[in-house]
């Protein structure tokens, strides 16, 4: 049966073919796709259906009976429309009624209507119409009326010869409709009850059942109907009121119960169980149960009739009588040590099958609980007729392992009950264990994977928590068991088991496992451990097998509640065994066993106070790093003694549990496993970590001052292989030979700047002096720009801090312990070993990631002011700066800046907390603004320091040419550092004009822009700024002393440009600026780098009331940045 | 309905994971849906949890849980008990071996949730097919065992609320689903044998259709064809009906190994709505290859009860045989007493016309030997069972088992002594058997065959050498077998000494590794075992031998008693015929037949060898504790 597809489903109108039919059928019965290709179509249902019916009564059609039980399995699907009165359900009930009508009355011809299509017929159809009820409409009953008429002129030809067979189906059709539709037959059960006595063939039985359900249900409904009455006749049939009409029209027929009659009934129906079959005998007293209830029948009479059927081989019966036991537990009194009797021999019956011989001693588990339940005093005689019941060696597994659980059971019986004497009483339950165990005996000896041991420690499980269910609350019965003999025996035995047969240890691991890991029983697992600490270490023998009691032995040292004396000395002397009997060959016996005492000293460390441990466990370590062969051994135990002696217990706990793997501890077979314990504690939380942007928090020094961000989305920014044209200026040199040359030598080589600037493509024009000056200025100012593409560029750097607050923090990461440390600073939590990554869409190439390897939380307010604990650290933090160092780790983030853009940097922590839970997350972005890409232009390192404010003037005349509109230099490229990129400069310049006075336009400039400023020119201006102190080391000039850089007339050559006519638009312009000239204080010549390799001119000519900012740039689209900026910087 | 016993889906799976049959019962499956609705409605505890109840699922989902299980759970029948690999929610959680019985299925349907446990589904691996049976339960039983497999402690006390044993006590539907899945095992292997009634004359007398249909060469259900129908116009006589044939499913009856015919007419007469009504085959199938005639009257006074359809015509007879087979396990060891049990039945062919009762006393059951006794259901037992202790039955048709019991050996065991065998190297046994045969046996009892077998598994037999006292030796690859008496020389009233000593010889002995070892296996280390004390170990080649085989023992099935390969023993099949060992025994002259009709008994015993086994005394062994009852 694969899911590949079948050929299409023929076109509906087309009658289908028998194999036709069994594809569907097919189809139908493996459901999922293949089922879908036919319901998908719902149209063609009714059409199925059609078909169906009319093959149903063709004559020679060979799937009559499939087809019969397909409509049957499916009839909700192809006949349980959703609507229930539409026409096609209508339709189909109608036909499918018909047909069983046609199929009634034709001769049987034993070929093409044979009593197995008739009978098969009656039960479908009976089924159709039950199944398809989706609520009682009167619409629906009065189908079943037509159906229960057709059926019952079949049953009323009682002892009639050859349809005794479809007679008793059709009671049984009858049978099914009355227990569907309750009281459905109760009008005419008087005539069901005279067939009933008229019918002597086989089918009496399905007779007496019928009228039996009638009865049942006249009698849980509680309807005053005459069951002796036959004045209703049989047919034509009517459905009874009660069905019909809605509930309380039924009520005025539960006036009472006919008693009398129907006691009368009930003696009738008693006359005949011996007729019937197991099978029918469950149904039938299934049904006589409750109606002795009802009707205040003797139970005692149904115990005389009915109780022998529990020595019948018959499960069934067995269990018929069993169910009557706990329907009439006072009748049955006095039976329980019978019943107990039966059930135990039943499940010796070695000619049953497995199965009902584990029913068996499943029944009487559950009749014992039963029991106790009921009247615990009654257990006494079904204790004592288990008690010696011991499996038989022939006895499968199964059986022997129930059969344990049955001695197990009786076992705490007779401790619970006190049967008998005290002593003799504790005696009796080892023996009754002892004995039991014989069976499985060989688990000792067999290998740990045997059914044997399963079953053995399966039982020593059951008797060790004994009575104590998990749903117990008494404390005294924990008690009890501790005290208990069987519990002391057990102990014993298995110390002793392991003493006898170590394979046998990872086994008693996994016991001891499951008792730990269970809430209820956890210690007993503690107790079953201290014993092992107890009586296993002193007995032992010292030898290589050791090892193969080590992953008991690491149980045993993770439990605090055991001291580690007994362990540590056991591992010492074990430790000096090693070294003892070291030799040529037993170099890695040495080495894997040393690593294995000390996966255990770890696992000590790890759970136990290290003033427990200090002493023996410093001995033993020092003995290991002095005398143990291997080198590594010495060298792991010189680490933990170092762990142990510098290292405060808790917080080397803490470090333990975190990174067992990073301790280099090699990992040996015994460690693997319990660092699988612990992996969970460790494993990252997502949930957790889901909003852990709202406690920590990553946040700039200095925070920007364009609030509201946004970054001008321009296509294909990358460098990718269309440049835009803004970036066309940086592109590689294009001499492929020197290109060849740098690839082949390791060496960087230096080109000449003369070879460079007589490059064959390299456009021959006059310059004048002045202009060969500016373009000398700017290459030797461009050869100090890295070129990012080919090595590591020019770096922005931001400021940052990380913090988070402790109180919501705890809340979600603590381990709930509630912190009562005095002090302060030690309850606060901390992560360790943060590493933050930084990703963002902008041009700002691979930010490397940034670690904080230990940050405390900070204290919460609210707490501090409530002044629980005012401890008097705590109060001059709030005096002082909220900012306290201590809480605040300095994070910077590197940019490497592809282009000079304002973006965002999102972040992502992966840290630790202190209990070793790691969190991942992503922290609230970073917002980087166009002033973080603001640099001081490089200085090349030729120039003396003095000589740095005339280079940078110097620079920034000549830019400021460069990035006119109208330059010579538009042409020229400049090679960049290293020598295989050039860059050329196309400017652009801008004007904004601000309207501040002088004074605050100075204050910000000395705030924000102080280290760009190249020139201060104006002797107003002068005077102000330069007593400021704040913007120093800059060429200061009066306006008159240089020329070249006079005010007016740099305005006026720019705007015009050297070869330039002056436009007539142009003069009001000038003439207004002039104007302002006028009242002029002075000029702010600002040089800002923009990494990569761009650069942002002001030229802001300062008046009292505005100034006037002319912008130059060589990287337009920053343009649309500055403008928010400047506002930002002056207008705020 | 508690109480009762519905079914609410079969299916059959064959051994390649595919679903050659499957059944639905729609008005059982109505019966759940209201149920659940009603417990929705109902429940105010764990609501949310159990809002929805799987419905039945299609073959294909039923398959793919059914594979899912088996992944889970290691092997179609599953753990059974909890071992390390058990997950929660899965049925060996439960830590019951029945659980390898009755199975909880986890379907996988995305609407419905968590609530996708199918439980109890009924499981019988009957040769390569797994029948799977669906009864009725109420859905709080449903949840209570999905509460049971889920619950995260360390396994359930023993005699507490909520346990599994109660849950199965609640629902006789549980045991009638095992009663219906053993019926259609029986039906698709073909495995319906009626119990064997033995008489002096003819070896073995037929079932229940020789009765009706007299001796005419159909001999018993199983080696029945067919009903194919006959070839068109040929029987019938009323040409009007021939114009074709009911070829049933003619398509792909070749190729189907599965008589889905024989079991859908099966189920239609068993259980025609999902509510077994009777179970026996043999009557299912006599009435629909007969069917019944006007002619068949039923008694006049009497009602003929439902398990007997037809009545009995022609010469009167009465036959009992008793079988009964002996158990035994034999240490020759002081501090383990031998056992031998003998589990024994009374099997009857009642051929007496009408619907009389037959009585007679039991002989030997007023010994203590006799342990336990139950019959068949047409036994009138009354209410304290057999105190006068004749047993009065109304006999249904063909044969039948009428009673069943478990005894201890009358006599004395058959076959006494012992059984050594000793390795003197790596590849060399020396072994001696002392046996006694048929010591105290008097006159009727005859040995009609005794054989002993040395079963190696983990070796092959290379060679042996040896002469028996009595009695011819043949080797196979992995036994040695003793004829000590062969067929047709039975031995009858003597007592026969029978020793054999000799040697066998094995192949090189060869480590085999398993696969997987299935519960806790590769746990252990065990790279510095033989080194330290590996020379104390050679003293002992036997001991060393037994420590090197025992490593690779694989886990035997919870259907075992043991690991059998774990020991070395010798096994005796033997026949003896004549009387009882447990000296049951019918006297023909007491048996009395109400009303009173001449009829005669014939009355045989056959007594066979079970588990009838010899210890090696000088190795291990398993045992077990006497039971007192």
């Amino acid at each position: 049966m694969t899911d590949k597809p079948h050929p299409q489903p023929p076109p509906p109108l087309k009658p289908l073919s028998p194999q036709d039919w069994e594809l569907l059928i097919d189809d139908f019965q493996y459901g999922g796709v293949r089922r879908q290709k036919w319901t998908s179509a719902l149209a063609i249902f009714p059409f199925i259906v059609d078909q169906a019916l009319s093959s149903l009564l063709k004559r020679d059609f060979p799937l009559k009976l499939s087809l019969i039980l397909f409509l049957e399995e499916f009839s909700n699907t192809l006949l349980g429309s959703a609507d229930p009165d539409c026409q096609p359900h209508e339709n189909s009930l109608h036909r499918l009624i018909e047909t069983v009508r046609v199929v009634l009355q034709t001769p049987i011809d034993g070929v093409h209507v044979t009593f197995a299509l008739r009978e098969q017929m009656m039960v479908s159809v009976t089924s159709i119409v039950i199944s398809l009820d989706t609520g009682l409409g009167q619409v629906h009953m009065r189908w079943v009326e037509s159906l229960v008429e057709l059926l019952l002129t079949v049953i009323n030809r009682p002892n009639y010869g050859s349809d005794r067979q479809a007679r008793a189906v059709a009671c049984e059709c009858l049978r099914e409709l009355e227990l569907a539709y309750p009281c459905l037959l109760s009008d005419i059960a008087g005539h069901l009850w005279s067939l009933c006595q008229n019918e002597r063939t086989h089918a009496s039985q399905s007779y007496i059942l019928l009228f039996t359900s009638v009865i049942h249900n006249i009698v849980a409904q509680k309807m005053n109907v005459s069951v002796l009455n036959t004045s209703v006749p049989l047919v034509p049939f009517i459905v009874p009121q009660i069905l019909l009409g809605d509930s309380n029209s039924g009520k005025e027929g539960s006036g009472g119960l006919n008693y009398k009659e129907l006691r009368r009934a009930m003696a009738f129906l008693l006359e005949w169980p011996q007729v019937l079959t197991p099978c029918a005998m469950v149904e039938f007293l299934a049904m006589i149960m409750p109606l002795a209830v009802a009707l205040d029948l003797q139970a005692s009479m149904l115990k005389v009739q009915f109780f022998g059927m529990i020595y019948s081989y018959d499960p069934m019966l067995c269990h018929v009588v069993l169910t009557m036991y706990s329907k009439f537990l006072d009748a049955f009194d006095g039976q329980e040590g019978e019943i107990a009797r039966r059930l135990i021999l039943v499940s010796r019956e070695t000619q049953h099958f497995l199965v009902f011989r584990l029913l068996a001693l499943h029944w009487l588990l559950g009749f014992c609980e039963l029991v106790l339940r009921r009247d615990a005093g009654k257990m006494k005689p079904i204790v004592e007729t288990c008690l010696h019941i011991y499996p038989s060696v022939f006895d499968p597994l199964a059986l022997k392992a129930l059969n344990l659980d049955l001695l197990a059971f009786c076992s705490i019986c007779v401790s619970e009950s006190r049967l008998g004497e005290d002593a003799g009483n504790a005696k009796e339950m080892v023996m009754l264990f002892k004995d039991g165990l014989v069976s499985v005996s060989a688990f000792k000896w067999l290998p740990v994977w045997s059914s044997e041991t399963a079953v053995a420690f399966r039982t020593f499980h059951r008797f060790l928590i004994g009575a104590s269910s998990h749903s117990d609350f008494d404390p005294s019965t924990t008690r009890s068991i501790m005290d208990s003999t069987i519990f002391r025996t057990l102990q014993g035995m298995l110390v002793d088991v392991m003493l006898e047969c170590h394979r046998l240890v990872p086994v008693m691991v996994a016991f001891t496992d499951r008792l730990l890991g269970c809430q209820k029983h956890i210690w007993l697992g503690e107790r079953l451990l201290q014993t092992f600490d107890e009586h296993l270490l002193l007995k032992v023998k010292m030898g290589y097998k050791l090892v193969s009691y080590f992953p008991i032995f690491d149980r045993i040292a993770e439990n605090d509640t055991i001291p580690p004396r007994g362990l540590l000395e056991l591992l010492g002397k074990f430790m000096v065994f090693l070294v003892d009997k070291h030799g040529p060959d037993t170099g890695l016996k040495s080495w894997s066993h040393g690593s294995k005492v000390l996966a255990i000293c770890r696992t000590l460390l790890m759970h136990h106070n290290s003033s427990r441990l200090f002493l023996r466990l410093s001995q033993l370590l020092a003995y290991t790093c002095l005398y143990f062969p291997d080198l590594e051994i010495r060298d792991n135990a010189r680490i933990y003694l170092r762990m142990l002696i510098c290292v405060p217990g808790k917080k080397l706990r803490d470090i333990l549990n975190h990174g067992e793997q990073l301790l280099g501890i090699l990992p040996s077979s015994h460690s693997s496993s319990f660092f699988s314990v612990q992996s969970p504690r460790s494993s990252h939380n997502v949930k957790k970590s889901r909003n852990i942007s709202s406690y920590v928090y990553l946040e700039r020094v200095i925070p920007l001052l364009v609030k509201q961000s946004w970054s001008l989305s321009l296509p294909s920014l990358g460098v990718g292989s269309n440049k835009p044209d803004y970036l066309e200026g940086i592109r590689d040199s294009e001499p492929v030979v020197e290109e060849r040359e740098i690839d082949s030598s390791s060496t960087i080589q230096i080109i000449p700047e003369t070879a460079r600037i007589d490059q064959p493509h390299e456009p021959l024009r006059v310059m004048d002096s002045k202009i060969s000056e500016i373009l000398g200025t700017l290459r030797r100012h461009f050869s100090c720009i890295p070129d990012f593409r080919h090595m590591t560029g020019l770096k922005v750097r931001i400021s940052c801090s990380l913090r988070f607050e402790s109180e919501p923090f705890n809340r979600i990461w603590g381990d709930g312990t509630p912190v009562s440390g005095l002090d302060e600073v030690d309850a606060l939590p901390a992560l360790y070993a943060t590493v933050l990554k930084f990703s963002s869409s902008a041009p700002y190439g691979s930010i490397p990631s940034y670690h904080i390897p230990f940050l405390l939380g900070e204290p919460s307010r609210n707490k501090d002011i409530s002044g629980q604990q005012v401890s008097l650290e705590i109060v001059p933090l709030e005096n002082g700066s909220e900012e306290d160092d201590r809480f605040r780790a300095p994070v910077i983030i590197e940019l490497e800046p592809h282009e000079p853009t304002p973006g965002m940097v999102h972040i992502f922590i992966e840290t630790n907390t202190e209990n070793g839970q790691i969190i991942h997350g992503q922290l609230r972005s970073i917002t980087v603004g166009i002033e973080d890409m603001f640099l001081k232009a490089i200085v090349p390192s030729d120039i003396e320091e003095d000589a740095i404010p005339e280079y940078y003037s110097d620079l920034f005349s000549a830019l400021w040419e460069a990035c006119g509109t109208s330059c010579n230099t538009g042409r020229e490229t400049f090679p960049l550092e290293g020598g295989k990129g050039i860059a050329a400069i196309s400017g652009t310049q801008s004007v904004k004009l601000l309207e501040i006075t002088a004074l605050s336009l100075v204050r910000a400039i000395e705030r924000y822009l102080a280290p760009f400023v190249v020139s201060v020119i104006g002797e107003p201006l002068v005077t102000l700024v330069k007593d400021g102190e704040i913007i120093r080391d800059i060429i200061w000039k009066d306006v008159a002393s240089d020329s070249s850089l006079d005010v007016t007339s740099t305005v006026t050559n720019f705007d015009r440009g050297p070869l330039q006519l002056t436009y007539t638009g142009d003069v009001g312009e000038r003439e207004s600026l002039a104007s302002i000239s006028r009242r002029n204080l002075g000029c702010f010549l600002v040089l800002i780098f923009l990494p990569p390799r761009f650069h942002l001119l002001f030229q802001m000519e300062v008046s009292d009331l505005s100034t006037l900012v002319r912008i130059r740039t060589d990287h337009w689209p920053c343009l649309a940045y500055i403008d928010d900026y400047l506002e930002a910087l002056f207008l705020a | 309905m508690p109480g009762n016993c519905s079914i609410r889906a079969i299916w059959i799976l064959n051994n390649l994971d595919t679903i050659v049959f499957s059944r639905k019962f729609p008005v059982v499956e109505k019966r759940w849906r209201v149920a659940c609705k009603s417990e929705n409605e109902n429940s105010v505890e764990g609501g949310l949890n159990y809002t929805v109840f799987p419905s039945l699922p299609t073959d294909s989902e039923l398959v793919a849980a059914f594979v899912e299980r088996r992944k889970r759970e290691g092997s179609i029948r599953g753990f059974g008990i909890r071992v390390t690999q058990s997950t929660e929610g899965s049925d060996s959680w439960v830590d019951d071996p029945i659980t390898r019985h009755i199975i909880g299925l986890y379907l996988n349907k995305e609407e419905e949730g968590d609530n996708n446990l199918l439980w109890p589904l009924i499981l019988l691996v009957k040769g390569q097919y797994c029948i799977l049976a669906l009864p009725l339960v109420e859905p709080r039983h449903l949840k209570a065992y999905a509460r049971l497999c889920k619950r995260s402690d360390c396994g359930n006390a023993i005699g507490v609320d909520e346990s599994l044993s109660s849950l199965l006590l609640d629902l006789p539907s549980i045991t009638g689903a095992f009663m219906v899945s053993q019926a259609i095992g029986d039906i698709i292997t073909g495995d319906m044998v009626e119990p064997e009634v033995v008489v002096s004359a003819a070896p073995s007398v037929g079932g229940l259709l020789d009765s009706l249909t007299g001796s005419i060469g159909i001999s018993g259900i199983s080696s029945r064809a067919k009903p194919v129908a006959a070839p068109v116009a040929s029987s019938t006589p009323s040409g009007t009906a021939a114009a074709g044939t009911v070829t049933l499913d003619a398509p792909k009856t070749g190729t189907r190994p599965l008589d889905r015919d024989a079991l859908r007419s099966f189920i239609t007469s068993s259980m025609p709505f999902g509510t077994p009504l009777d179970l026996s085959y043999s009557n299912i199938f006599s009435m629909k290859i007969n069917g019944f005639s006007a002619s068949d009257l039923p008694p006049t006074d009497l009602k003929q009860p439902a398990w007997k359809p037809y009545l009995y015509k022609g010469k009167q007879r009465l036959l009992f045989t008793i079988h009964e087979i002996v158990h035994a396990a034999m240490y020759d060891r002081d501090e383990i007493p031998d056992s031998m049990s003998i589990s024994g039945q009374i099997n009857c062919r009642a051929e007496l016309e009408g619907l009389p009762d037959v009585s007679f006393p039991l002989t030997g059951f007023n010994t203590d030997r006799v342990e336990v006794l139950s019959f068949h259901p047409c036994a009138q037992v009354p209410e304290h069972g057999l105190d006068k202790q004749s047993v009065m039955f109304s006999p249904p048709l063909g044969n039948f088992v009428l009673m069943r019991y478990q005894a201890i050996c009358g006599i004395g065991p058959p076959i006494k002594g012992f059984y050594q065998l000793s390795m003197v190297s790596i590849d060399k046994g020396a072994f001696l058997f002392k046996l006694r045969l048929m010591e105290g046996y008097k006159s009727p009892l005859t040995m009609e065959f005794c054989t002993v077998t040395m079963p190696f598994p983990r070796r092959r037999v290379v060679s042996f050498d040896g002469t028996p006292s009595i009695g011819t030796v043949s080797i196979t690859e992995h036994s040695v077998e003793w004829k000590i008496i062969l067929s047709g020389r039975g031995l009858t009233g003597k007592s026969v000494e029978a020793t054999f000593p000799g040697t066998v010889r094995f192949a090189p002995w060869k480590i085999q590794r398993l696969p997987s070892n299935s519960a806790f296996g590769g746990i252990l280390d065990e790279d510095s075992d033989n080194e330290s004390d590996g020379s104390n170990n050679m003293v002992n080649i036997e001991e060393f031998l037994m420590d090197k085989m025992s490593k690779d023992l694989p886990s035997v099935d919870l259907e075992e008693p043991f690991c059998w390969q774990a020991y070395s023993y010798a096994k005796v099949s033997f026949k003896i015929a004549g009387a009882s060992l447990s000296g049951m025994l019918i006297d023909p002259k007491s048996v009395s037949v109400y009303p009173a009709v001449k009829a005669p008994v014939d009355f045989s015993t056959q007594v066979a060898s079970g588990e009838y086994i010899l210890w090696n005394t000088l190795g291990r062994c398993p045992s077990a504790a006497v039971a007192i009852v």
